[in-house]
């Protein structure tokens, strides 16, 4: 190697240190730990105790509660997901249409993701209350509505109500990508006799793909870590019943509430591959329906 | 190009997926970078107290009072606030700058079964502390295998809180410690207008129908140290609590609770007039001296017997401490009755010290604006009941939300839920020795 191709990796692992540090310390080296700390019972006082697998087979064959906030996990990130990605496809869509004000539309529209989500959700607990706006708008076409927050049936619903409020940060991604779309595509399709729903599907759509994969993944591993929604709408954290438990909470009440780390440990190994299972999945599927205007197949 | 794209994008994703499987560690590694206090002597004492505002003074007011008594002695307060405390100590510990003096409650024994604080009878004893003697009833409350873990600081029982307007109205006697349920619950139907105003706040929390439980005889955990909760006292108790709700409609079912606001429970409710009766601690006073209703305290009614729940915390010492004499000498100065005035003076809680709770200082404190009965506080510490503050206390308490999450909504019967509280608790309190 010649002195300068020496300087120049001295210089790269000089600026590339903080990041590699910052990646040993904060994120490799307590990976590995929590790797140590999930086969052991550990309740963060005494030595923790070598147990093997034990946590493993508990949480897979003996913990109905695990069960129930795995499966309460999926179900929300299985509506949510696409059901965000619908809205903020169809707000956009209403947006980069020539309406009036329509920078004051998008501006409203994105401003739900800017306010706390505490104070949301402060705000969902009275809008979701029995007698409250929600029930008394069904109540205008004859629906009785649910105690959305204390029944078991629609704890999940109403999360998803909440997450749906922040579509807003798709649409503006989304909308941004639809004024990138060259006017020529759409002027050569009118040509050819398109009308505008063929020219949603066939132009639109194929030349967002990639947002939208992007907005998928992003929310996919968002919706599986959902953790504060259920922490301040429900109470207590997770119920009725474990009904609206989800894994985080589970996770952080096993850690630090009952103490057990090295079974929290467990649980956030195994919320790890899910993650990876369903990301990986989207990747793979990724080739077949997201599309790149670089790439030549 | 194109492949350049994907690599970047698959790097992207893993690292976003390692973030989630280390979300334990990385919360709890950034919780734990506080150093306490540097260059420490013998007596440099690090103390940690939950609590808000007036909390923070008052604790901060006794040390004060401790330093200029014996300037040998340094106390550092650090005040974490209520929800998270349990959290930032167990990292503190664990992180191994534990506090040398911790303020603890219900939840005592999670440290003293872990082998996190030291056994004070011995230091006491040496210090000349005599925890009955200064505390009554509640003296060895945070004890754990007969040994003793925490010096009682504050403490109050469960009160009963009454709308003096809405009883003298229906001609009702005031509350006493005489009433029984019976006597309750046919003042409560007179008190209760449907849809408008209910006769009592509920029972739903721990606290409310465990005193219940034991004015009927029962038990949580029985004296072997087994769950005892499908028994036919603490059935026929819970059962009395949930009927009042919708047997007898003079509770606010859950429903039209959530219908009066976000997190409007009995409190709320009372201090808008809208319930006539509400069992809770000392703390709601502050807050409904500046309510416009008409009310005063009473202790709380009796079942087969009388009982109720106290509340309160301790002083303990940590097992790390670096000076166990000096944090012992620390905490018998600030349960003395000198130091135990500062919590009177600011209003923050009942003093432990039973001397204090009986002065005049208690009795007509200088705050007060309305003519209340805190006679009532010392006339409860009589028939304070032990609670069970087991090892397990979070996940037993996890249990009774789960398991009675049903029955607060109707749907299910008392012995239904405790006989599957009663199976979960099994598992969960394994009776110690």
């Amino acid at each position: 190697m010649s002195r300068l191709r020496r300087r120049e990796a001295l210089w790269f692992y000089l600026f590339a240190s903080p990041w590699i540090i910052g990646f040993v310390v904060f994120l490799l080296g307590p990976m590995i730990a929590s790797i140590y700390i999930s086969l052991t019972d550990w309740d963060s006082f005494t030595p923790p105790k070598w147990v093997g697998l034990d946590n493993y087979t508990r949480l897979l064959t003996d913990d109905p509660v695990f069960w129930k906030a795995l499966w309460n996990t999926f179900y929300y990130a299985a509506i949510s997901v696409p059901l965000g990605l619908v809205i903020g496809l169809w707000l956009a869509n209403l947006l980069n249409k020539g309406v009036r004000l329509r920078k004051l539309f998008r501006t409203l529209i994105y401003l739900p993701t800017l306010v706390p989500l505490v104070a949301t959700a402060m705000i969902f607990k009275m809008v979701l209350a029995p007698s409250g706006p929600v029930n008394d708008g069904l109540g205008l076409f004859g629906i009785p509505g649910p105690s959305w927050l204390l029944e078991a049936v629609w704890v999940k619903p109403a999360l998803i109500l909440l997450s749906v409020w922040g579509a807003g940060a798709a649409t503006v991604l989304l909308l941004a990508a639809m004024k990138g779309i060259p006017r020529e595509l759409y002027e050569a399709a009118e040509v050819d006799g398109a009308g505008p729903v063929r020219q949603f599907w066939s132009i639109t759509i194929p030349q967002l793909t990639p947002i939208i994969f992007f907005n998928l993944i992003m929310g996919l591993i968002g919706a599986f870590q959902v953790f504060s929604q259920v922490y301040i709408l429900t109470k207590p954290v997770g119920g009725p019943d474990n009904a609206s438990q989800m894994m985080v909470p589970l996770l952080f009440n096993e850690a630090f509430s009952f103490y057990h780390m090295g079974y929290a440990s467990a649980i956030s190994w195994l919320l790890f591959a899910v993650i990876l299972v369903f990301t990986l999945i989207a990747f793979r599927t990724a080739r077949r329906w997201v599309f790149y205007e670089t790439e030549v197949k | 190009m194109a492949i350049d794209k994907t690599g970047l994008s698959r790097r992207g994703f893993l690292g976003m997926g390692v973030a989630a499987g280390v979300i334990t560690l990385t919360a709890c590694g950034s919780d734990s970078d506080k150093p306490s206090g540097s260059g420490s002597t013998a007596a440099d004492l690090v103390m940690t107290v939950w609590g808000g505002e007036n909390d923070k003074t008052t604790y901060q007011q006794r040390i004060d009072l401790l330093v200029s008594k014996f300037p040998e002695l340094k106390v550092k307060l650090q005040l974490i606030p209520g929800d998270s405390y349990a959290q930032k100590v167990q990292t503190m510990i664990a992180g191994g700058k534990g506090p040398d003096i911790m303020q603890v409650a219900e939840s005592v024994n999670v440290y003293a079964s872990k082998n996190q604080l030291l056994p004070l009878d011995e230091l006491a004893g040496k210090a000349g502390v005599d925890v009955e003697k200064r505390f009554g009833a509640i003296g060895k409350i945070y004890s754990y295998q007969d040994k003793l873990y925490a010096i009682p600081d504050r403490s109050g029982a469960m009160i009963t809180y009454y709308n003096k307007t809405m009883f003298d109205a229906k001609g009702i006697k005031a509350p006493s410690a005489d009433w029984t349920w019976d006597d309750a619950l046919a003042a409560f139907k007179e008190l209760t207008i449907p849809g408008k105003q209910w006769g009592y706040g509920g029972g739903g929390w721990w606290a409310q129908w465990w005193s219940f439980v034991y004015q009927n005889g029962g038990k949580i955990i029985d004296d072997a140290g087994k769950p005892a909760v499908a028994t036919d006292e603490v059935i026929e108790a819970l059962q009395w609590t949930g009927d009042l709700v919708f047997k007898h409609g003079v509770v606010p079912t859950k429903k039209d609770y959530a219908n009066m606001g976000a997190d409007v429970g009995g409190d709320g409710a009372f201090a808008n007039g809208k319930v006539a009766v509400n069992t809770n601690g000392f703390w709601n006073i502050n807050g409904l001296l500046k309510s416009k209703i008409s009310w005063d305290i009473a202790p709380l009614w009796r079942g087969k017997e009388q009982a109720v729940t106290a509340f309160g915390s301790g002083l303990a010492v940590s097992r790390t401490a670096k000076s166990p004499d000096a944090a012992l000498k620390a905490i018998d100065f600030l349960t003395s009755p000198e130091a135990q005035q500062k919590i009177i003076a600011s209003g923050q809680d009942v003093p432990a010290n039973a001397e204090v709770q009986k002065s005049e200082a208690f009795l007509k404190p200088s705050w007060m604006t309305k003519p209340v009965n805190m006679n009532v506080f010392a006339e409860s510490s009589a028939f304070i009941y032990r609670a069970p503050f087991v090892p397990a206390w979070n996940e037993m308490q996890k249990a009774f939300d789960d398991g009675l999450a049903d029955f607060w909504l109707g749907k299910k019967d008392a012995r239904s839920s405790l006989t599957a509280i009663q199976q979960r608790l099994e598992s969960i309190i394994k009776p110690a020795g």
